[in-house]
This record gives C-alpha cells, sequence and structure tokens, in this order.
C-alpha cells in the first residue's frame, strides 16, 4: 500500500530531498539482503543521519501504522533487512561515526551503521580490536551485527556479538528513544541490552552501541590438519577441546568443499583430504606454543594426512584463504545453494555429517560443508540449479529435513545468521506453544503495535497471536481453594 | 483469616504432599525474611510442583519468594508481602552432563559446590566464584547475577547461562535459549532472567557454559603504596597481552583481613594456563610492577578464599559500587572518605574487580541514617560516569530508609515496569523487592 501523501511529505520535510527514496529503481535496490529468496521492497527508504531524525521517522510511521524495518548494509543471510510489508525502510548507513574510543576502559561507542572492520582499524595500531568477526565483516555494520546478534569463526573463544555490547541507545516501538546499559558494567536492572541484542529490529532501531574491545594477544598460530576421514577429523576437533584447549578458532571444511576450493583459490589443500581442520590459537606466546604442540600431536594420533604450521603471517593467510573464499568457491560446483546455519552439539559432529550425507543422497544433491567444529556450528552449502525448479524444491526438502536432524539431536536451527524471514516458521521446531507466546510477549513491551520489522524473527502460529495465553496447570483434587 | 490459611495450606498439601508444607509459625527460622516468618514454606519436589504451586498462588493472590540457599535474602528492596516461600533446595538433580560438549543442565536447586564435585573428575568447571559460592544455589545465583574475580575472564552467568526453564508467575512453565554452545534462534531470554531476583518467573532448570580447568594456575600480590598506583598498575596491565583470570585490588582494611597487612593497596592477579607460559607471564606481571615501584609475590595459599571471605563478613552492610576502571582509585577514595565521615572515622573493606570497576564495600553495623549518608554520596559521585550504588546486604531498617538499587535511567525504567506488568501483572513473584518497587 503506498504511503499517504501526508506522511510522505512529513518524512521528506524531516530528511530532506536527499534523505527519501521514493522511486521505483531506488526502492529496489533494497528489496532483499544476501537470502535473495525473500523479496519485498519497502515504499520508501529513510536515510537519517541523527538520532533524532530516527526518532522523528519512527513517530510519524506509528501514527499512521506503518510499518518500520531497519537495514544496515544488507549483507545479512535471513530475510532480514527487506519489506514484506512495505512500509518505511530505514537504512542507518549514514550513522556511521566512532563517537568514542576509550580504551583505559577497554570500550567505544559507535553508530550502527559503523562497519564492523572499521572500529578494529581504528584501534588496531594501539593494539586493540572488535572481537566478533562475521565473514562479511569487511562490509557488515555493527549495527546489523547487533540486530542479527552475529558471530564469527572466532567467536569460540571470543564469544558472540552479545557478549561485547555493554550499551545500546535504542529507539523503540513505541517512539521512545532508550538509554540501556552503558560504559559501566554493571547496571542495576533487567537486562534490556542483553535481550536487546539480537532481537534483528524488531524491538525498534539501535542509534548507538558501546561495545567492549579486547588487546590483540601476544601471539597467533595458525595449523592446518588434513585427514582422509571425516571422522577422525570429528574426533581430533573433540580431543583437542577435551584437552582443554579453548582455540580462538577451530573451523572445518568437508571433501567437496576441499575441492571447490581447491578448483576456485589456489589455497592448496591436500587433494585426497575428506576434512580439513583449521585451528588457530591467539594468546600469550608461551601458550600458544604449548598448546599449538598439543594440539598437533592430537591431530596426528587421529591419523591427520598432514599437519602444516604457518610460520608467519603471510602463511597464516594462505591457510586461511581457503576458508574465507568457500561460499564463493562452490560457484565452481553450481550456480546456487541454500546455507544453513544450523548448530548441533559438538559431539553429535560425527553422526550429522552422516546424516548429511544420507540427506542429500535421499534427495539427488550435493551438500558441501565448512563450519564452525569448534562449536557445533554447521554451514552446509545444499547446492541446487536454479534453472530447474525440481532441484530447488528438493533442495528446500533436504534442507528442512536438515534441521529437524539438527534439532532432534539437541541442536538449535540458528548459530550465528539469525532467522529473519527464513526461519520464522522453524522456531516451532525448538520452542513450545508456551515459549513462544512469552517471546511474543516480550516483543509487545518494546513494540505494542507490533509495526517493526513486521514477519521476522517470530512464526505466523497462533501461539503468537494477540490474547493467545497456554494452557495453566493443572492443579491436583484438593488444590482448589 | 484461619479459615483461608487452612485451605490455602491444604491446597498446598494436596499438590506437594503435606510432609513439604509447613505452616509459618512451626517453619525453620532459617526461612525468616528479615526477622518475619512467611506464611507457608512449601518445598516443591519436582517443576510440575512449582508450576502447581504458582498457579494457586496467581489465583489466590498470594506472593511468593523463591529461595535457593537464603544466603542472598537480604538484597533488594524489603518484599512488600510474603505468603509463601519456595524452597527450591529439593530441585538439586544434575539433569545431563555432557563433558564432550562443555555443557551441563541443572535443576536450579543445585549448588556450586555439588556441580564441582561432579565436574572436576573431567578437569571441567563453572568458573563462578562469588563469596560463599559453595553453598549456594545455581538458581539463586542466577536470579541474583551474583559473581566473583574469574569475572574478568569468564563473565557472568550473563555469558554462562544458555538455557532456562523457568515458570511464570501464572504456573505456565517456559524454556528460553538453548542447550548448545552458541545459537541466535528467538529472543535471547536467559539474559532476562539473570539478575532478574525472580521477579518474572521462578528459575527452574539452568542449561550452562563449562570451561575446561586450566593445567596451572599461580596468584600473585603486588602491594602498592597508594590505590592511585594500583590502579596505574591496572591499566599497565589490561594495556598489555597478559591474560589474567582474575585481576583484584585490595585497599588497606582488605588486605589486613587477607592476612596481607602493611601496604596501603594491592593488585590480586591470578593465571591460569598451561605451565610454561604461566611462569612467562608472571615474570611479565612482575615487570609490570616493578615499572610502578611495586612487586608481585606469591601470597600464602587459599589466598582467594580468604579474600572472598574479607569481602562477605556475615554481620555486615554491604555495597556494590559499580564504576569505570579509570575512575576506580577516585572512587575508592571516596568511598574511604564518606564511611569516616558517617561512621566517625571508620575504615570500609574494599575489594573487587579494579578492570571491570566493580568493587564490593563492606562497613561496619551502622544505624540507617549513616548508610543513606554513604550511599547518597557515592550515588553523586559514581553518576557522572554512569556508575551504581547498590546495597548488596542490610538489615531491614537500611534497606526501608534507602533505595537499596538506586536510580535506574527512567526511559529505561519504563519497560522494566511494563515488563513485569507483562509478566507478573498480580504481583505474585518477590513483589516489591526489584528495581523502583517492581
Amino acid at each position: 500500500m503506498p504511503l499517504s501523501p501526508g506522511l510522505v511529505g512529513d518524512l521528506q520535510r524531516i530528511l530532506g530531498p536527499e534523505g527519501l527514496v521514493l522511486s521505483h529503481e531506488g526502492r529496489l535496490v533494497y528489496e532483499c539482503d544476501m537470502h535473495t529468496f525473500y523479496k519485498g521492497a519497502p515504499d520508501a527508504v529513510a536515510l537519517p543521519s541523527t538520532t533524532a531524525e530516527v526518532v522523528a521517522i519512527v513517530r510519524l510511521c506509528r501514527e499512521v501504522l506503518v510499518p518500520i524495518v531497519p537495514r544496515g548494509s544488507g549483507t545479512g543471510l535471513i530475510g532480514g533487512a527487506m519489506a514484506p510489508s512495505g512500509g518505511v525502510m530505514v537504512g542507518l548507513n549514514r550513522m556511521n561515526r566512532i563517537l568514542e574510543v576509550d580504551l583505559p576502559n577497554r570500550c567505544a561507542t559507535v553508530q550502527p551503521g559503523l562497519i564492523n572492520l572499521s572500529l578494529t582499524k581504528a584501534v588496531e595500531a594501539r593494539g586493540w580490536f572488535f572481537a566478533p568477526d562475521p565473514s562479511s565483516q569487511m562490509v557488515s555494520s555493527i549495527g546489523g551485527n547487533v540486530s542479527t546478534n552475529a558471530g564469527g569463526p572466532h567467536c569460540l573463544k571470543y564469544g558472540i556479538t552479545s557478549n561485547h555490547v555493554l550499551g545500546l541507545e535504542l529507539v523503540t516501538g513505541r517512539g521512545e528513544l532508550v538509554t540501556l546499559g552503558g560504559k559501566v558494567a554493571d547496571h542495576p536492572g533487567y537486562d534490556l541490552t542483553g535481550v536487546a541484542v539480537g532481537s534483528e529490529g524488531t524491538f525498534g532501531l539501535v542509534t548507538a552501541i558501546t561495545v567492549r574491545l579486547v588487546h590483540v594477544a601476544q601471539a597467533v598460530k595458525t595449523i592446518l590438519a588434513s585427514f582422509a576421514d571425516l571422522e577422525d577429523a570429528s574426533e581430533a576437533v573433540s580431543a583437542i577441546i577435551a584437552a582443554g584447549i579453548v582455540p580462538a578458532a577451530l573451523e572445518m571444511l568437508d571433501e567437496l568443499m576441499i575441492r571447490a576450493i581447491n578448483e576456485g583459490t589456489g589455497a592448496g589443500y591436500p587433494k585426497d583430504a575428506a576434512a580439513v581442520l583449521l585451528i588457530e590459537l591467539d594468546g600469550p606466546a608461551a601458550e600458544v606454543e604449548a598448546q599449538g604442540e598439543r594440539a598437533a600431536r592430537i591431530c596426528w594420533e587421529r591419523g591427520a594426512l598432514e599437519v602444516r604450521v604457518a610460520q608467519d603471517a603471510a602463511e597464516r593467510a594462505l591457510l586461511w584463504k581457503g576458508r574465507k573464499e568457500a561460499a564463493g568457491a562452490v560457484g565452481r560446483l553450481a550456480p546456487t545453494y541454500l546455507l544453513q546455519d544450523a548448530v548441533v552439539p559438538r559431539s553429535k559432529l560425527p553422526a550429522i555429517m552422516r546424516e548429511l550425507g544420507a540427506i542429500g543422497a535421499r534427495h539427488g544433491v550435493q551438500i558441501a560443508n565448512v563450519f564452525h567444529a569448534g562449536d557445533g556450528n554447521l554451514h552446509p552449502l545444499i547446492l541446487y540449479d536454479d534453472r530447474n525448479p525440481d532441484e530447488l524444491e528438493r533442495a528446500k526438502a533436504a534442507n528442512e529435513e536438515l534441521l529437524h536432524a539438527c534439532i532432534a539431536m539437541g541442536g538449535t536451527v540458528t548459530g550465528e545468521h539469525g532467522v529473519g524471514l527464513d526461519k520464522a516458521k522453524n522456531l516451532p521446531l525448538q520452542y513450545g506453544d508456551a515459549d513462544l507466546n512469552f517471546m511474543y510477549r516480550l516483543r509487545g513491551v518494546f513494540d505494542p503495535q507490533r509495526l517493526m520489522n513486521p514477519k521476522k524473527l517470530l512464526p505466523a502460529h497462533p501461539a503468537c497471536g494477540e490474547g493467545w495465553r497456554p494452557p495453566r496447570p493443572r492443579l491436583p483434587e484438593g488444590a482448589w481453594i | 483469616m484461619s479459615t483461608v490459611t487452612g485451605t490455602v495450606g491444604s491446597a498446598l498439601a494436596a499438590i506437594v504432599g503435606a510432609p513439604r508444607v509447613q505452616e509459618g509459625e512451626t517453619a525453620p527460622a532459617s526461612f525468616a525474611l528479615d526477622g518475619a516468618r512467611p506464611r507457608w514454606v512449601v518445598r516443591p519436589e519436582t517443576l510440575l510442583h512449582v508450576s502447581q504451586v504458582l498457579g494457586l498462588a496467581w489465583d489466590a493472590g498470594l506472593a511468593v519468594v523463591p529461595w535457593g540457599s537464603g544466603r542472598d535474602q537480604e538484597l533488594g528492596a524489603p518484599p512488600a508481602r510474603v505468603d509463601i516461600v519456595l524452597d527450591l533446595g529439593g530441585l538439586d538433580q544434575v539433569l545431563e552432563y555432557n563433558p564432550d560438549d562443555l555443557t551441563v543442565t541443572v535443576q536450579a536447586g543445585v549448588t556450586a559446590a555439588a556441580l564441582a564435585a561432579r565436574l572436576g573428575a573431567r578437569r571441567q568447571f563453572l568458573p563462578l566464584d562469588p563469596p560463599g559460592a559453595e553453598a549456594r544455589t545455581l538458581g539463586g545465583m542466577a536470579a541474583t547475577n551474583a559473581s566473583g574475580p574469574l569475572r574478568l575472564r569468564y563473565g557472568t552467568l550473563r555469558d554462562l547461562l544458555l538455557g532456562v526453564r523457568f515458570v511464570q508467575a501464572d504456573g505456565v512453565t517456559t524454556w528460553g535459549g538453548a542447550r548448545v554452545v552458541k545459537s541466535v534462534s528467538g529472543y535471547d531470554v536467559p539474559k532476562l532472567m539473570v539478575g532478574a531476583l525472580g521477579s518474572l518467573g521462578v528459575l527452574g532448570e539452568l542449561t550452562l557454559r563449562l570451561h575446561p580447568l586450566p593445567d596451572a594456575e599461580q596468584t600473585w600480590l603486588a602491594p602498592c603504596r597508594d590505590v592511585a598506583t594500583a590502579q596505574e598498575l591496572v591499566l599497565r596491565l589490561l594495556d598489555s597481552t597478559l591474560q589474567p583470570s582474575r585481576v583484584e585490588l585490595l585497599n588497606a582494611p582488605a588486605l589486613a583481613v587477607c592476612g596481607a597487612p602493611g601496604s596501603a593497596a594491592a593488585i590480586a592477579v591470578s593465571i591460569g594456563t598451561a605451565e610454561a607460559a604461566v611462569k612467562a607471564q608472571g615474570e611479565a606481571l612482575g615487570g609490570l610492577a616493578r615499572a610502578v615501584g611495586s612487586a608481585a609475590a606469591r601470597p600464602a595459599e587459599g589466598f582467594w578464599a580468604r579474600y572472598a571471605a574479607a569481602l562477605a563478613p556475615a554481620e555486615s552492610v554491604r555495597l556494590g559500587v559499580a564504576t569505570l576502571a579509570s575512575k576506580v582509585a577516585e572512587t575508592v577514595g571516596e568511598i574511604e572518605r564518606a564511611v569516616a565521615a558517617s561512621l566517625s572515622g571508620a575504615a570500609p573493606t574494599i575489594g573487587g574487580s579494579a578492570p571491570l570497576g566493580s568493587l564490593r564495600v563492606s562497613l561496619p553495623p551502622a544505624e540507617p541514617a549513616s548508610v543513606k549518608a554513604i550511599v547518597e554520596r557515592l550515588r553523586a559521585a559514581v553518576a557522572p560516569a554512569g556508575g551504581s550504588v547498590t546495597v548488596q546486604r542490610a538489615p531491614r531498617g537500611v534497606r526501608l530508609a534507602l533505595d537499596p538499587w538506586g536510580p535506574v535511567e527512567p526511559s529505561a525504567f519504563a519497560l522494566m515496569r511494563a515488563l513485569k506488568e507483562e509478566f507478573d501483572a498480580r504481583r505474585v513473584l518477590n513483589p516489591g523487592r526489584f528495581v523502583g518497587g517492581l
């Protein structure tokens, strides 16, 4: 439904002629994120430069019940920064300043549109970095990272985005500018900062973020171990963790992915390997040395074909090169793919890999795997040819079956990408009616009219309906008063 | 009145069995809250019992106080009403321990000591060390977000709680979070429950992230000529590549209680990792200490146990002061001056995680008006940095005389009040005790 001339006029007055995109072609640029299945162009794109403008946009849209969709760099993988119900998209890229760097207190305050890597670049010369490192970190915004609670290869040791967010400035769906948390570590009251991180814009729009900075480690060691058997590699992962080593990253690639990477990037992984493990340790030099030796020994003990240790930064970059270009490299195998993000308990890795093979065979699709083995976070790429509608259907069926398998093993449907439109329908696999209803009501506290990023995160489900309540406990006889 | 009492008592007995319900006068004195006994003490055997008791309380409009070890029941404002104390000590099962995944699921009444005994055999642990942790329940520590020095390296329960099963005020059993170490599926409900003092739900089961025990660990104490020097040492340590597990600052009275008297302040540091790395970092720490005119030496065995005891003496008034790491020295000075001014020259015991600006203060027992004057002065002092002063433990009179939580940013408090209204409109759960009288 097009916006009323009154709203458009008001938005233009606030944002100026350069701050509001209304043209058809201009809006189409914003119709999807990196999950291009899901398309929905907004009726207008607002590009605010200040927090006051964001507040004004939310208040104007609320008055006439127009949906509001936040967007950072649009690099999400979940159908998040797109507008299935139309409305006003708020692009936060212009709000990209670093407001404060406070190294004695190990924190920085930034605007949401700041690119993730820009923060690290601003402080690395002084020996510090921002730890969350999604693969998109060269382009994704910190606001987007906060919205999806993004992870990355190094969150095995350093934790995901929420472990690094100290405070937020949030314009809620109520149209109020709220300050949550802050530079000081402890705040009395409910941890609203914690619950707002990962809320995917359904609570409101984040306009400033205070994050923890981390001191760079004295030493880094990267080890690449290849195995003839994927189960051996999985066992090596478990053995490394069992030995009390917490690597900064612990990544695994399977045979199909190794082939694609070797052909695509020239990373030079061993050709006959069925699995490659990438182990990165960082910390005080003596610790990295001791743990690196131990990790390498474990790999040999589990039957590694080869164990390479990068001797310098250039070699380290080469070992990582294949991993970082994995998603691009599969383009050699198939025109397109579905990317999953499910998690299983780490000990279930061998079982889920067997199951994945069976699912792929059953549906006649190839599945390439590159994943965060250390925390059981899978990233299967289900390959298909989009020119063949039947193949797409089979890929989708394999995808659903895979999610069910992960949940059956005690896992979760998304480890770091987020829910968005894509996985909202899958939440009932993991949560009961009462659990969904609690989340639905929680969202209503921040956004009573449910205008903020509608249709995302929560499913269309009876338990996510106004007035629905789960059954109360039945009391035994004699307990009635 | 007596008929109502009789009816509720028999209803509770029908749920949990008569031996698990004690009427107020016959309940053990240990369940008294601020000296007053609740009308009933109920000890559920299962989570279903918890759900049914809350279902009953919701319908009857009764106030319920969830109870773990009871150690922190003097945290927060005195309750507005107390009808039922829900003794969760019977929910003491470790439900599922997955050492290969470094996760464990426990019932809320499991104590830290019981869990540690189970994990130690696999050289794993839950890095949570508030004073008195051994006897405390995991549910209680989650509800109060209790933490200790290890927080610097491992975070608090905010970082360690992966999933939680809780019972809402109306008795509906609910799950939030995940059983795996990484999940962003749905809202991060566990964060909402940590530190909420059971005011949004009674915690029933917790899924926790575990860590491997380090191969080796050592502790050093670096005495400093004054608190400012101690802070300088902390800031240098943070801007180095050392990776300590604990960095605590102690003032002179705290040092004396820990058996290391003689200096105005000190930094206590522990490092846990591979043996060679402990040694190398210890040497580096020594260098940092010398650069500020201090020296890092090994304290007598058992330092951290003495430290925990020093920060939480039994009959004291205890405050939590949150400030910035860069303002720790200034804040310690202000605390000492405020206490001396109000308590005729008395000296507070102060310790805390200097890198996090999280200080614990204990005062000798004092009149409510004196404590109030100290707290108000300190709140004014830390407010510009965005800090806070909370009363962690004090007699009822003190907690009535002042707001134990202090002010909460009004826009954030409006949301907190709305949350309480949404999930506990009848004020069943710990009414009146949380921030702003929630």
